[in-house]
């Protein structure tokens, strides 16, 4: 099929399919929204062929090329759909067990994926283990029953209170640092397992914590020991991932806060005029680069160059619809419900830090990208 | 993990811009001629190389390239401050070549006999085939052969022979400005070229030699950090230094997508736009790199023998002319329709 034609198929089949309700529901600061029926949504794309379409056809993917997949992510972003509760097993487990599972684990794992039956959720960072992920303490120890038994404690978790497994990185021996990290693949919904969701500064609850306490797993990704270049690989993976979807996030939400100037009166304004259109100016520059990225690969830093560009214009956009609010952006409704420019104001400050914070961004763009000696 | 273009001027600084072969071929030769230097530097850009002739048509002596062509060279002769009139020049093959009846002037443009200037701005007026008025702050003025003037509507083509050219004292001494009066000066109406278009093409090949320059600006900055030590370390190891570096590699790999996704097939309109949008981004781009380049090479940067300076001046230059950033973004904000209040 060809682009247009491709293009023509996704926008009929989200025109016909995409639940009214769900149209912009659960982004940025929202992912606590309409669960239950995202997570039908998640089916309805599987069932449909959606979940996994650049994957190999022999994994049960549609092998389509990265301009198709760039496609999809636009057509999904104009029609307004959902924010997604199963990108971490589409964007990290699944192509993390293609890089590195068994022939074994693909075929048990891969199809839940893919029809959007099993959700996943990520257990990498720790209390004590942020952006230092080697320094993590979650030990699994292979037990006489042929299980690995998984103690300790995850943190910054989505979706944990809903996901079927988590993609655990833990200890599996005493070696030092990233020497004796194992990837394994640990059922949620057992007794070893407590989920407990974490309050943040907007009041809601995107985020858990996850209790592991003897918790039983019978599956680890690579050889024991491997954990780290598991990781490191899926990490990638996270990074990379195309931005445009995002991009064409970012549009709407601009669009929004400009509509809300021009609403207030705001836009009359010659300080706000020139950081609105400021705001606009980098949009198009992020747009440019990530089409100047796309189809090379992420091999170098562009995915941390990237992030470095969208995090600070958005926390800057969510400080620039709160200037347009003026007063009434100090108020809040009832139980704390935060209007849309109060959630973006407040959600974005976790921007820079999730995902590898912007310092650890920088760090790697000046190593690698730079060639600047370690200290 | 190092790259392993770390000495040599590396090739994008996180912006994959894929050259064709053909392209890559001319970025090596702009690059390792102007590296050498010389006085016979202009006749062989142009005579050898065909520079200036590069969106010149065939039949006129050119190689019928295209915008893109004439901004990998211009990228390069940025990167060292070229004080040679390539990028006016150059543009005058595209403009002209684009145009009927402007022939005459083809072949001269070509081959580098005849060096072209812009001129947008003054209150210059035609009337019956003559241009009068007086305009300031040309740039390439002074050694220019022709000056391709919007008086009213249209572009013109006036020969230097029929100016009088006052050579200004210039903050960049790597760029030449002029005022020049135009005394009904004999004109050739340019027909079928739109003096926006025009425009905003100068404004993206400006923005390219911002980015070619501020990327030489952190090429320079990062191989002294790599070297020069204190407290007995190299300085690129002090964190506090190679964040700054990291956040300059950033706004020299987007503006560089920025001009590109502006030269490789933006159509006129898309070009009244993007012009605007990539002189303002890349110029304060270019300031932020250069202003930094100063501070990270400490005491050394402030010396008139450093060549930092000479790019602080450039990058300054660059923002103030053809367009200040706060007019630039105004002309943004107006043709994206922004700030219309419906």
């Amino acid at each position: 099929m060809d682009d247009d034609a491709f293009r023509a198929c996704v926008r009929s089949w989200l025109a016909e399919n995409l639940p009214p309700s769900l149209v912009g529901a659960g982004g940025p600061g929202s992912e606590h929204e309409l669960v239950p029926e995202r997570i039908a949504w998640e089916r309805q794309l599987g069932a449909a062929g959606w979940i996994g379409i650049g994957w190999p056809v022999e994994d049960g993917g549609r092998g389509l090329p990265w301009r198709q997949q760039v496609i999809f992510l636009e057509e999904y972003a104009q029609a307004g759909g959902p924010g997604r509760v199963g990108h971490i097993g589409e964007q990290l487990l699944g192509p993390a067990l293609l890089m590195f599972g068994s022939e074994e684990q693909k075929a048990r794992f891969l199809p839940g994926i893919l029809d959007g039956t099993s959700l996943w959720c990520q257990g990498y960072s720790e209390p004590d283990a942020g952006s230092d992920l080697a320094g993590l303490r979650t030990r699994a120890v292979l037990g006489d029953d042929g299980q690995w038994h998984v103690d300790g404690q995850k943190v910054w978790t989505s979706l944990a209170q809903f996901a079927d497994w988590c993609f655990v990185l833990a200890r599996t021996s005493a070696d030092e640092r990233h020497r004796g990290l194992s990837c394994l693949l640990v059922p949620m919904r057992q007794d070893g397992v407590t989920v407990r969701p974490i309050v943040q500064l907007t009041g809601t609850s995107e985020f858990n914590e996850v209790f592991f306490t003897d918790a039983v797993a019978a599956d680890l990704v690579g050889a024991p020991g491997d954990g780290w270049r598991v990781a490191m690989g899926t990490l990638g993976v996270e990074r990379g991932v195309s931005t445009v979807g995002q991009q064409l996030g970012f549009a709407r939400e601009f669009d929004a806060v400009l509509a809300s100037a021009r609403a207030t009166g705001a836009l009359g304004d010659p300080a706000i005029a020139a950081r609105l259109t400021d705001a606009w100016i980098e949009l198009q520059v992020m747009r440019f680069y990530a089409s100047a990225s796309l189809g090379e690969g992420s091999q170098g830093v562009e995915a941390n160059i990237a992030k470095l560009l969208w995090a600070p214009w958005h926390q800057r956009l969510g400080e620039l619809t709160m200037d347009i609010m003026g007063a009434d952006g100090t108020v809040v409704g009832a139980s704390y419900e935060l209007s849309d420019a109060q959630r973006l104001f407040l959600f974005t400050r976790a921007d820079t830090i999730y995902g590898g914070s912007n310092e650890i961004q920088r760090n790697i763009i000046a190593e690698r990208g730079l060639g600047l000696p370690r200290g | 993990m190092r790259s392993s273009a770390t000495s040599s001027p590396s090739a994008d600084w996180g912006c994959p811009v894929g050259d064709s072969p053909e392209q890559a071929a001319l970025r090596d030769a702009v690059r390792s001629l102007v590296s050498r230097g010389g006085a016979d530097l202009w006749k062989r850009l142009t005579a050898e190389l065909g520079v200036t002739g590069l969106a010149v048509p065939e039949e006129y002596g050119g190689a019928g390239a295209t915008l893109a062509e004439v901004a990998v060279a211009v990228e390069e002769t940025g990167r060292v401050l070229l004080p040679l009139p390539v990028l006016s020049t150059a543009l005058a093959g595209l403009v002209l070549g684009a145009s009927s009846g402007c022939g005459e002037f083809l072949p001269g443009i070509a081959d580098g006999s005849l060096r072209a200037a812009f001129v947008f701005g003054g209150s210059l007026t035609a009337s019956s085939g003559r241009v009068s008025g007086t305009a300031a702050h040309v740039l390439d003025g002074v050694e220019a052969d022709l000056f391709v003037v919007r008086a009213g509507a249209e572009l013109h083509v006036v020969r230097a022979s029929d100016v009088e050219v006052a050579p200004a004292e210039t903050l960049d001494q790597s760029r030449s400005q002029a005022t020049v009066f135009f005394p009904e000066a004999a004109a050739v109406a340019v027909p079928d070229a739109d003096p926006a278009v025009a425009e905003e093409l100068l404004r993206v090949l400006l923005a390219v030699e911002s980015v070619g320059a501020a990327a030489h600006c952190l090429d320079v900055t990062v191989a002294y950090l790599r070297t020069r030590e204190q407290f007995g370390r190299a300085l690129g190891t002090f964190q506090a230094l190679r964040h700054r570096c990291a956040d300059l590699a950033v706004l020299v790999a987007s503006a560089r997508a920025t001009v590109y996704a502006a030269v490789s097939g933006a159509t006129d309109s898309e070009l009244l736009v993007q012009g605007p949008l990539a002189k303002k981004y890349c110029a304060d781009v270019f300031w932020q790199v250069a202003a930094e380049m100063i501070q990270l090479h400490g005491g050394i940067g402030f010396t008139w023998e450093h060549e930092a300076h000479r790019y602080l001046k450039r990058a300054k230059t660059t923002q103030l002319l053809h367009g200040s950033p706060t007019e630039l973004r105004r002309l943004v904000a107006e043709r994206a329709g922004l700030l219309t209040s419906a």
